[in-house]
């Protein structure tokens, strides 16, 4: 059995956290598809502290380590308030450093999500081949646009976070959510292009200096005080945590300022416009990042609640396999994980799904299940009903 | 911790079988090395069937190679009853987890032993039925692990626990045999072979199918907060609520120190000044439901309580239990570690033997946390701890023989409902006569002459009449 | 002396009555003497101790000897409004009637009264006292022998004393009566008590508040009865409760089956079912282990000769 070196640096205080009670469990979407102890949040921290103690790793400790979505679904599930995502992201930063655990090919594509030109350059590529159906459907793309009109600021009372393949291949979202922010008398700025890319991806993979890096160009591209809300969960919760990432007062001030765009609406549902329309019934997807890591996905219901019929997805917000990269990278066991979730979709009886997280919309969307953002939604509501 | 590397010929055979269900890889052995008791043992090779006819064919080769072997289902006992003493080969019963059949007409369900129990009754709540045992580990535990302990959870002071359950139970015998024990029939045939198995701890067999009987959910139910300012208070109204002939489908209590971390989980508005808190349920039909709350009301005014707290929707009741079945994880945000004892006291004598535990736990220099089905008078004393601490593994586990040994002193048994397993095995002493334990270790020799099934457990080793290899659980495995 | 050493000093006395050689067979209230095939007529009467020993109604608890019948545990236990729902005849012995291992008729919401056996003294073949279970009502302390002696018939050891849970008397208990669907009634009402059906007509038992009862009953087309019918009582069969209808209706002579439950008192000659081979062999492995010489109510049988 060959080991490899690993020097772990998660303190011991941290890894005792956990009393191993077993309660994280069944809130773990691998464990639900695998029933593998190693494949639990309970398993994987008790493989930390082997790897701790033995400063070795064997084959399966990579195995297992790699197959968690970091949903952090375990974390609200946790009695004891164990900090689960942030022991996984300091052993997966451990593994890309001292081991091979994130290939060369692997490590050029994070950086291309830091460059707007590269990404903008790659997504035309990929919306050529798209046309020409040269991307296997597995791949679970969306409709990536030939050409991009740009987003235009109409003030300065609020930023909205773009981010980097959303805004390259989702960008209409961005113009729905502006003009339902608008709604409520508020004028919305766009960031330069520093504010490229957040970086969580690059923290899932464990590129902690690509991430501080790219955390460093975002703060400096929203200067001033103004409120930074986002629409996408993943990139929200990220933002949220450059104080921890940093470590430095201002990541913790810029920090404060950030709000997911339905946190921030649902303080001012008052100034939102009504509507007089037959609510749609909508099911509506928390992504875990928007439940188990900002823990604000209420908002989205008071928020949605005003012009349609919510009807929560009854699996306990159990993630729904998209995990940033981990569909595309681990195709199979996301398709798994995705399938209790269209499950239990199913038997919501709605007309469409809302999810407020670009990549749980790309991955329920390859499925086949009718899912928007909640703010697109909303947009659509608000403007039949004018 | 050491590994002994797996018998290759052994693991060429389930291999042979299982494909890469048979694992053998160090890092993978040592996550089955414990439950969540904080015992530890050692797996040779850890097998994940998924049917009946792969667990006949595990335990038939490990027979044929003279290793002992244990089951496991969702690793959260805290006997120590899942860990591997003697390198056994696990059989991880988690990915038999499908629920075969749901036969209203005859009110039961055959589920895998891998089904876990809050899935179970959450599956079944549309057609108006549940599990009614309902552990606080339930969203995790299994019910084979339930059908292994006997498991009992709040709602069994009205409901029983898991024996009055289960009608049937697929069973792959030491053996290797299949044999199903009991039947769908109110009164099977010949001996109840189904009621012995069930709490056996896995020392009869491995249960691979499970027919467990179908509870109609209530059509009414309350749930009660009380507090108390002095938790004597609070231990009387259990007895004088009992005694005024009401049974509560549940009857809980916690004290200060479980209200405060409890609160801290759920913000459920607990009320973290009380000395005593009371989580009272009754169900049923609406008048019966009525009474019983006025009982509740009348008994509690009598004893001093400070306020009665009614649940106004599902919603502050869910919340409510789930603070209350979160409670043991939720230690951890006092200390690191935590022991967890279980034993049963007579109702009359809570009061006492909860003082005794505050006082045994001083004296240890530990801290003591009581969170509890009064009702039934099953005491679940957590002694909260440090293992970074030098010694105070032996202060927790002196403190506990004293714990057990007051709860014998009052009245009471070893377990209510956690079960023997490693840990109390020595304590069995306590309870029986040598002869009492000759004579279950004769029922358990029936089903297992070789000890094979789950060696080392339940009884301790000077009473088997056939000790497994002459083997003694390890040192170590107290760590 | 005091009472725990004066009932102790009935089990030793027991204990000794039975011995460690020659056949003895118990003897309780006779009112079951047919189960199971007569003693074989060599063997040695002996009678379990009676008295209702320590009633503790705080804790819901009785102990008594084996031999009190379930008229004097009853009268004890109803001074204190609470009853153990055997549902058989008052001279009955406890003992005799957990031995013969079957249920009352208000199984359906009170379950079979050996979850109710919270512990067991019983004499082995040997003429040792041996203890299983324990006194309080909640316990998983070490193997269940007591869910073993429930229905064995002695053959693994007499029956001296017992530990059982009470529960409160109901404040109403209603029987009606009335042509109705037994299986309709089933699913609708919440905790029935009983159920019973002939094939034509239908008496259920209603327990709880009056105005639960009440409000129950008056979703049906039902009259009050003054209490269950005469059961049958030359066979009884135990089947499926899905079943049920298929026996009930194909029954050529009287008979009353407990839906729900699965257990059909009738007038014609039954006979026990065949036990799997696997299940035989496990038997006759606890028979052989728990009283190698046979000497313990020898001629009743358990197993299918």
């Amino acid at each position: 059995m060959t080991k490899v070196k690993l020097d772990l640096p998660i303190s011991t205080d941290d890894l005792s956290s956990c009393v191993a009670c077993g309660l994280c469990l069944p809130h773990c979407p691998t464990y639900r598809v695998t029933q593998e102890e190693g494949s639990s949040p309970r398993g994987r921290i008790a493989l930390m502290q082997r790897a701790h103690h033995e400063g070795a790793v064997d084959a399966e400790f990579i195995q297992f380590i790699d197959s968690c979505i970091q949903c952090r679904g375990c974390e609200t599930a946790c009695p004891a308030g164990v900090e689960f995502g942030s022991m996984m992201e300091t052993t997966r930063e451990a593994l890309t450093a001292q081991t091979h655990y994130v290939p060369w090919w692997l490590r050029l594509g994070y950086r291309l999500l830091g460059s707007q030109g590269a990404l903008a350059a790659a997504s035309k590529v990929l919306a050529i081949l798209q046309r020409l159906s040269l991307i296997p459907r597995r791949f679970s793309l969306p409709r990536i646009p030939l050409t991009q009109k740009p987003l235009r600021s109409s003030g300065s009372d609020v930023w909205l976070f773009t981010g980097c393949v959303m805004d390259a291949w989702m960008r209409d979202t961005h113009r729905a959510v502006q003009r339902v922010i608008e709604s409520t008398g508020k004028a919305v700025a766009f960031p330069d292009k520093r504010a490229v890319c957040c970086g969580a991806l690059h923290v899932h993979a464990g590129l902690g200096p690509d991430a501080r890096r790219l955390a460093a160009r975002t703060i400096e591209a929203f200067p001033g005080d103004n409120p930074i809300l986002v629409d996408s969960a993943g990139c929200g919760a990220q933002l949220k945590e450059y104080g921890r990432l940093l470590g430095s007062e201002s990541a913790r001030k810029f920090s404060q300022r950030v709000f997911d765009v339905h946190e921030w609406l649902a303080q001012r549902v008052e100034d939102l416009p009504e509507v007089d329309l037959t609510p749609p019934r909508i099911a509506v997807q928390d992504p875990c990042h928007l439940r188990h890591a900002q823990r604000v996905h209420e908002a989205v219901y008071q928020v949605l609640g005003l012009y349609a019929e919510t009807v929560p997805v009854d699996d306990d917000g159990l993630c729904c396999g998209a995990g940033g990269a981990y569909a595309t990278l681990h195709s199979e066991m996301a398709s798994d994980v995705r399938d209790r979730k269209v499950e239990a979709i199913e038997r919501t009886n709605a007309q469409e799904v809302a999810s407020a997280n670009p990549g749980c919309l790309l991955h329920l969307r390859s499925a086949g299940i009718a899912v928007r953002h909640p703010l697109e939604i909303v947009d659509t509501l608000m403007r039949k009903g004018e | 911790m050491v590994h002994k590397s797996a018998d290759q010929n052994l693991l060429g055979e389930l291999r042979s079988f299982l494909g890469d269900r048979a694992r053998d890889g160090e890092f993978e052995l040592g996550l089955y090395s414990k439950d969540g008791s904080v015992l530890e043992g050692n797996p040779m090779i850890v097998c994940l069937p998924v049917n009946t006819e792969e667990v006949q064919q595990i335990v038939t080769v490990c027979r044929k190679h003279h290793r002992p072997f244990l089951a496991r289902g969702s690793g959260t006992g805290l006997a120590g009853g899942a860990v591997p003493v003697g390198d056994p080969v696990v059989i991880a019963t988690a990915k038999m987890n499908k629920i075969l059949e749901v036969d209203l007409q005859n009110r039961i369900a055959w589920v895998e032993p891998g089904v876990l129990n809050l899935d179970l009754s959450r599956e079944l709540s549309p057609l108006g039925f549940h599990f009614a045992p309902d552990p606080s580990s339930q969203q995790v535990c299994s019910i084979g692990g339930n059908v292994a302990n006997n498991s009992g959870g709040p709602h069994c002071l009205a409901y029983g626990v898991t024996s009055a359950h289960v009608l049937a139970i697929e069973v792959v015998l030491p053996d290797g045999r299949i044999a199903v024990l009991g039947d769908l029939t109110a009164e099977p045939p010949g001996y109840d072979l189904r009621g012995i198995f069930v709490g056996s701890e896995g020392t009869m067999g491995v249960a691979t199918k499970v027919a467990v009987r179908l509870t109609p959910n209530p059509p009414e139910i309350r749930t009660l907060l009380l507090d108390f300012a002095d938790v004597r208070d609070g231990a009387a109204t259990v007895s004088a609520i009992i005694a005024a002939g009401l049974i509560p489908a549940a009857l809980e209590m916690m004290d200060q120190r479980a209200i405060e971390m409890v609160e801290a989980f759920v913000n459920a508005g607990y009320p973290t000044d009380a000395d005593a808190v009371l989580l009272v349920e009754i169900d049923g039909l609406a008048g019966g439901v009525e009474h019983g709350i006025e009982v509740v009301r009348a008994v509690a005014a009598r004893h001093h309580v400070g306020s009665v707290r009614v649940a106004a929707d599902d919603a502050e009741r869910d919340l409510l239990w789930k603070g209350r079945k979160n409670a043991f994880g939720a230690v951890a945000r006092i200390k690191p570690d935590y022991y967890l004892h279980d034993t049963v006291v007579p109702r009359g004598k809570l009061v006492e033997v909860l003082e005794k535990v505050y006082r045994i736990a001083d004296a240890h220099d530990l801290i003591a946390v009581n969170v509890f089905h009064a009702g039934d008078g099953n005491l679940h004393p957590i002694l909260a701890y440090d293992s970074k601490e030098k010694g105070v593994l032996e202060r927790v586990h002196a403190a506990g023989r004293a714990i057990v040994t007051a709860s014998i002193e009052a009245g009471g048994v070893l377990s209510g409902e956690h079960g023997i397993g490693l840990e109390k095995r020595d304590y069995m002493g306590m309870l029986f006569s040598a002869h009492d334990m000759a004579t279950q270790d004769l029922v358990r020799e029936a089903f297992d002459p070789d000890g094979l099934a789950n060696p080392l457990k339940v009884l301790p080793s000077g009473s088997r009449c056939s000790d497994s290899f002459g083997q003694h659980v390890p040192d170590g495995a107290w760590v | 002396m005091s009472q725990r050493d004066a009932m102790q000093q009935e089990v030793d006395q027991f204990a000794k009555d039975v011995g460690a050689s020659d056949p003895v067979t118990v003897v309780g209230g006779r009112t079951h003497w047919q189960v199971g095939g007569l003693p074989e007529p060599e063997a040695r009467e002996v009678r379990a101790p009676e008295g209702v020993w320590a009633h503790e109604p705080e804790e819901m608890t009785v102990r008594c000897g084996a031999g009190t019948t379930l008229g004097q545990l009853s009268e004890e236990l109803a001074r204190h409004g609470q009853m153990v729902p055997f549902d058989m005849d008052a001279n009955a012995t406890v003992g005799g009637v957990l031995a013969v291992g079957r249920s009352g008729f208000r199984r359906l919401r009170y379950g079979h009264v050996r979850d109710l056996v919270l512990q067991i003294r019983h004499i082995d073949h040997k003429g040792r006292i041996v203890s299983s279970g324990g006194p309080t009502v909640k316990n998983v302390s070490g193997y269940d022998l007591c869910r073993l002696l429930v229905g064995s018939l002695g053959k693994f050891g007499c029956i001296a004393e017992v530990t059982l849970r009470c529960l409160p008397i109901p404040e109403t208990t209603q029987w009606f009566t009335g042509s109705l669907d037994p299986f309709e009634l089933h699913k609708k009402l919440y905790r029935p008590s009983s159920i019973l059906w002939n094939g034509l007509q239908v008496w259920v038992c209603l327990e709880g508040v009056a105005s639960d009862v009440a409000a129950q009953a008056a979703t049906f087309d039902f009259e009050e009865a003054p209490g269950p019918p005469p059961f049958p009582t030359v066979g009884r069969l135990s089947v499926e409760p899905r079943d049920l209808q298929r026996h009930v209706t194909s029954s050529k002579l009287a008979c009353l089956a407990e839906v729900g439950v699965g257990i059909i008192h009738t007038n014609e000659v039954t006979h026990s079912r065949s036990i799997p081979e696997v299940n035989l062999s496990l038997m006759r492995e606890l028979e052989e282990r728990l009283d190698p010489n046979g000497r313990l109510n020898p001629g009743r049988q358990v197993l299918n000769r």
